[in-house]
């Protein structure tokens, strides 16, 4: 069900200006939603985060720290600093390269494909997460599909369905954004035959930088029992200056 | 009492043709008894050597390791339990294994690796690793160093053919180079002195050093003596990565494999790996390994081994294996059934054709008074001393081929030599020593005999006194 | 003269003579059979190996095989192609594009070999579709916008793509292949769920059944479940020309299932022109020029005619390729013979000894040809012609029935379904469909004949040996 603006009415457009925004907000089409989230997803220009990851599994759970720094869509590099038998490595993303530094080996490596099949630092997050360049916006269509509140915050409930020409590897989707804050609460990702694969859910919402985030991120398969992966920011500076040399081999080498 | 007595002189009355009828017999049982000992033989020879190179007879795992052999499965090597087991009375050692994947690079090449942690000395006892190490290879300057030696010229030409080939064993080598055994005299030295490898084993004292397979040697472009970085995922998601030395060159059979393996002492794999203490299985080294008593050790060691760990026998492991040794079997089974088809129509014959030439002598018997009955007990138990003769004969007979075949086996030539060379084999038909299989044998033959006494019983019985005379 | 006499001896006494054909004839029958049955499992893995995997000649960069670089391509693939469509003996070359890389899914990925071919091309000299599983898709026949992917069944299973589901139509399948309803109820918890994986499902099943009903019905309850949903997508992952990690989703177009377990995990086939977008492999490039041949035995001396030419590359028949494949033929060879001989061997036994208690039967009637001057030569002769003719006879009767049987089984050969697990993990049908070449046949049956005769060559010179005077007076 799509909403239109409704451009040519008189009225209509009276209403634009005279309505405040939460109700405009309500005309958007699904794509805009989805598009707007993205944007603010996707952070600014530039960005630096400290976070913890904790992987979850029946018989054993792991965190591990890490500092990262990103530019556009294109570079980042993040810099484990927990635990000890990690700390060091440093993680280099140049376009759709990954490369791979070990002081422990003192070794530079460039990672084939065949390495990123498995999960990131043994999460549940995928190659295809990290590296793969698909959008969200191109490549699904979308609609609204009603009204949902989370965690008691209300959200659209949009569907994002794959286009059949598109690189992914998911069916469909299924968010719930917030209104106000355009952010995805949960998510729910299904199968090309629409059974559920993974479900994601964000919480923790507080003002990191200025802005209103999920500080906590939550990634559950839905195929094992018991495993799960969190995602929590204990930092954040948005629209840092950084060139691009920044993201460097020798940088991977010598940052702290 | 009489009957037999009476039997007995009837059959050496007509020596000829008891013999002949015995002949029979005799060669039934003995085609049956050698070819199915060459058989056995063949597979208890194949499939011993399968068995026992890699997967031992019998394994402790993590009981989920066998579907998902990851190593987050793996287990603690309880010293405790260990020792336990060591002390059955089938038991000769306990080789713990400690197996993942890595990334291999060298230079600016990766190759994924399967990394196989082992105790140096139990791992060579169990599966005698020091074959595998490469002791020949025929590099650039060993073939220019030949070339200008005392060599046939067939060798030289074909030295050419196996450039840069690497040998774990002479057995090969003199295969691939068309050497004779009695040319090997003179040129194994020389291939000794100018294509000699120098190797290498694991050792604790050098836990840095790795052995790797020929190929992954070959497509890393590394030698003994070189660096190799290791990384991956280790135990419970942590992040695993080293630098080595490569120890040693070994050569596997399989090319896969060859292409793809990493040798290293066990600690180094626990350091590596983030596993300490744990192994992904343990190969247990026994002395009997009959199906028998396999089944019987298992069952004693799983009573203390406890959940989730797991004793598990060869045929559990490998479940591919028995599924091709079944349809080996079977097939063999075929065969032997074939020939007992030939062999039934030979006896049958013989049978038939004395029945008949003896149709007068029976005719004669019973137009003076015998009783048919009586005639047939007589003539069933002289069938009988025949065939038990022939039976007799022929499982003596079967004892010399069958004891030579064993102790000096049938050579195989060509590919198929090459094949059990490169597995570490001797290219050899053996056949295995009289077992059940003989009694087995004996019974189906005892059953030919008998069915073809049917048919001649029948036959007196429907003896027609006067046409008989007249033959 | 002397052969219508023994013409004539033979049909006197039936019994004899019916037993000795009856001999050679079940001789004839095993040997050749049995040959068929073995042999045909090495044809099939040969033929397979040649139409569906590898073809008969293949000619590479010499670095392409140890370095699997995407670089590694022929330098100069046209003149390499002319070059070896001139020898003759050459049916048909193909190119191949060949790239490593990573098949994945939602849930699964695996590491591949990813073949761009020349879609025309391909049909000519291979068989593999032929070898789509029905339902699955149409090859590369579709005319679709997107990219397509052919895939093994092995891959399709490792990737969750078929799963396994107990719809009512599986159901009511089942019913009509006559399952008992109570095994049927006792699925019932399990109807309509879809399982990913058939490790997964085979664990459901046993824990459901009991031991004997799920030998006897598993395998025909995993098929009737096999599910899959046409036109499912993977994404396949690779590395370009300038090393730079891309890829993009496939549909696949196609399941082909083959014997060989490797190959159906490994291999995908993707028109080149859909790689050469993504990787930038300049059209008329290739990795691999591939060459089929009229006649597989000419492999070798074609090979060698073919390295000659091109010296710059490297040049290999299947037997290279593949060397086991090659050693099964010659152990086959070894096997066949020491088989025969064995066989040969009981045969002449049997018949030695049926012949050797005809004479003697017949020491009477022989014992009076000799009386009347028959000479010895002529005797020798008339038993000889008589074991000749039942050799003969007998061989007939024995390629005849054994011609029969493997006709019968040939159709619908000879299931060893049983087995299957262990034998397609090598590559190898577990379904049998007897048969041997003409040349096999003939020689079986000449040897087992001149057996027959051979093994008279005894029993009438013990003819000869009759004392006339004796012979008369036997009882």
């Amino acid at each position: 069900m799509k909403l239109k603006m409704r451009f040519f009415s008189f009225p209509a457009i009276l209403m634009l200006f005279l309505v405040p925004l939460s109700a405009r907000a309500q005309q958007m089409t699904a794509t805009e939603i989805v598009k707007k989230t993205d944007d603010k997803f996707r952070g600014e220009q530039s960005g630096y985060s400290q976070m913890t990851m904790t992987v979850i599994r029946p018989a054993w759970q792991r965190t591990v720290e890490f500092k990262s720094w990103s530019k556009d869509d294109d570079y980042a590099l993040t810099l484990i600093t927990a635990p000890a038998r990690e700390k060091g490595q440093t993680f280099l993303k140049r376009k759709s390269e990954m490369w791979s530094w070990n002081p422990a080996i003192s070794r530079l490596i460039k990672l084939p494909p065949s390495m990123m099949s498995q999960g990131w630092m043994g999460s549940d997050y995928t190659n295809d997460d990290i590296l793969r360049e698909s959008s969200v916006v191109e490549d699904y269509i979308h609609t609204i599909e009603g009204s949902e509140p989370i965690d008691n915050r209300d959200c659209w409930k949009i569907r994002l369905k794959a286009k059949a020409d598109a690189d992914v590897l998911w069916g469909e989707q299924l968010w719930w954004i917030d209104k106000k804050e355009y952010i995805t609460l949960k998510a729910e990702l299904y199968d090309e035959d629409g059974y559920l694969v993974r479900s994601e859910k964000a919480s923790d919402l507080k003002i990191m930088d200025g802005r209103f985030i999920p500080a906590v991120v939550e990634l559950v398969p839905a195929e094992n029992e018991g495993y799960k992966t969190i995602v929590k920011i204990v930092e954040v500076k948005f629209n840092i200056t950084i060139s691009d040399d920044f993201f460097s081999q020798q940088n991977m080498k010598t940052i702290r | 009492m009489k009957d037999f007595q009476l039997a007995w002189r009837n059959i050496w009355r007509n020596k000829r043709r008891t013999l002949i009828t015995a002949a029979s017999i005799f060669f039934a049982v003995f085609f049956a008894l050698v070819m199915r000992s060459f058989q056995l033989g063949t597979y208890d020879s194949l499939y011993k050597n399968v068995i026992e190179s890699y997967s031992g007879y019998l394994q402790v795992q993590h009981q989920d390791y066998s579907e998902e052999p990851i190593l987050d499965n793996s287990f603690e090597a309880d010293q405790e339990m260990l020792s336990k087991i060591e002390s059955d009375t089938n038991v000769i050692d306990v080789v713990p294994r400690l197996e993942s994947y890595a990334l291999a690079a060298a230079g600016s090449r990766t190759q994924g690796v399967m990394v196989l942690g082992v105790d140096p000395e139990k791992e060579e006892r169990l599966s005698d690793m020091n074959e595998r190490l490469v002791k020949y290879k025929l590099t650039d300057e060993a073939i220019n160093a030949l070339r200008s030696e005392e060599l046939p010229a067939r060798t030289k030409k074909l030295l050419d053919l196996f450039r840069n080939e690497a040998y774990s064993s002479t057995g090969r080598m003199m295969l691939d180079l068309g050497i004779s055994a009695e040319d090997s005299a003179v040129i194994l030295p020389l291939l000794r002195k100018e294509a000699s490898f120098t190797n290498n084993y694991l050792s604790e004292s050098f836990p840095q050093g790795l052995l790797v397979g020929s190929g992954l040697s070959e497509f890393l472009k590394i030698n003994v003596g070189d660096t190799l970085v290791l990384m991956g995922q280790g135990y419970h998601g942590a992040s695993a990565a080293g630098n080595f030395i490569v120890a040693g060159i070994i050569k596997l059979p399989s090319p896969d494999i060859d292409k793809r393996i990493v040798y290293m002492p066990l600690e180094t794999a626990r350091d590596l790996f983030a596993a300490r203490g744990l192994a992904t299985t343990v190969v247990l080294s026994i002395k009997n390994f009959s199906d028998k008593s396999v089944i019987s050790t298992a069952r004693r060691l799983n009573s203390f081994v406890e959940p989730p760990l797991a004793v598990k026998t060869w045929k559990e492991l490998n479940s591919l294996l028995l599924n091709q040794m079944e349809a080996d079997s079977r097939s063999g089974m075929i065969m032997i059934g074939i020939l007992y088809l030939v062999i039934a129509f030979g006896v049958f014959g013989t049978v038939l054709m004395m029945m008949a030439e003896r149709r007068c002598e029976f005719g004669m018997l019973v137009s003076v008074g015998m009783q048919k009955r009586k005639l047939a007990k007589v003539v069933t138990i002289e069938m009988f001393m025949m065939g038990l003769l022939g039976v007799i004969s022929g499982i003596i007979a079967s004892l010399p081929p069958v004891i030579y075949g064993h102790v000096r086996p049938l050579r195989f030539t060509g590919e198929f030599a090459r094949m059990y060379e490169d597995y570490g084999m001797e290219p050899v038909m053996p056949t295995q020593l009289p077992d059940t299989y003989y009694l087995w044998q004996t019974l189906v033959v005892l059953i030919i005999i008998s069915i073809a006494i049917i048919f001649s019983v029948r036959k007196i019985f429907r003896i027609n006194v006067i046409d008989s005379l007249k033959a | 003269m002397i052969i219508q006499v023994a013409w004539k001896n033979v049909w006197r006494n039936k019994t004899r003579s019916l037993i000795v054909i009856s001999s050679v004839a079940v001789g004839v029958f095993a040997g050749v059979f049995a040959m068929a049955a073995i042999n045909s499992s090495v044809v099939q893995r040969i033929d397979a190996a040649i139409n569906e995997e590898l073809s008969h000649i293949q000619v590479n960069n010499k670095e392409f095989r140890s370095s699997s670089d995407i670089s590694d391509l022929i330098a100069d693939f046209s003149s390499a192609d002319s070059l070896v469509r001139s020898i003759p003996g050459v049916d048909a070359t193909t190119g191949r594009i060949i790239i490593r890389g990573i098949a994945s899914t939602s849930t699964k990925s695996a590491g591949v070999e990813i073949n761009g071919i020349d879609v025309g091309k391909e049909t000519e000299m291979f068989d593999l579709e032929k070898k789509v599983i029905a339902g699955t898709g149409t090859y590369f026949d579709a005319d679709t916008k997107f990219n397509s992917v052919l895939i093994g069944e092995k891959l399709a299973k490792d990737l969750n793509i078929i799963r396994y589901i107990l719809t009512t139509d599986a159901v009511a399948r089942l019913d009509s292949m006559k399952i008992p309803s109570d095994v049927l109820a006792k699925l019932e918890p399990v109807y309509g769920e879809r399982f990913t994986s058939d490790k997964k499902f085979n664990r459901e099943l046993e824990k459901l059944l009991s031991p004997e009903e799920y030998k006897r019905y598993a395998i025909l309850i995993k098929e009737a479940a096999w599910s899959y949903r046409e036109g499912s997508k993977i994404i396949l992952t690779f590395l370009d020309m300038d090393n730079n990690q891309t890829g993009a989703g496939f549909r696949v177009c196609g399941i082909f299932r083959t014997n060989n377990d490797m190959f159906e995990g490994l291999s995908v086939f993707v028109p080149a022109g859909e790689l050469r977008t993504l990787t930038g492999i300049k059209e008329g490039s290739w990795h691999r020029l591939i060459a089929r041949l009229d006649n597989t035995d000419l492999s070798d001396k074609i090979t060698l005619q073919a390295r000659e030419a091109l010296p710059g590359y490297e040049v290999l028949n299947w037997k290279e390729i593949f060397p086991d494949l090659a050693m099964i033929a010659d152990f086959m060879g070894q096997i066949y013979g020491v088989f025969m001989v064995i066989i040969l061997a009981a045969l002449a036994f049997g018949i030695v000894n049926t012949m050797l208690m005809a004479v003697l039967e017949r020491t009477k009637e022989l014992g009076m040809l000799a009386a009347i001057g028959m000479n010895r030569r002529k005797i020798f002769g008339m038993i000889m012609f008589e074991s000749i003719f039942l050799s003969i006879i007998g061989g007939f009767a024995g390629m005849g029935i054994a011609e029969a049987v493997i006709e019968a089984t040939q159709k619908n050969g000879i299931n060893l379904m049983k087995y299957s697990e262990g034998m397609e993990a090598f590559g190898y049908s577990a379904h049998l469909f007897p048969t041997i070449d003409t040349g096999f046949f003939v020689t079986t049956t000449i040897l087992i004949v001149m057996t027959g005769i051979l093994a008279s060559i005894y029993p009438a010179r013990k003819a000869l040996k009759l004392n006339p005077v004796e012979a008369i007076r036997t009882e």
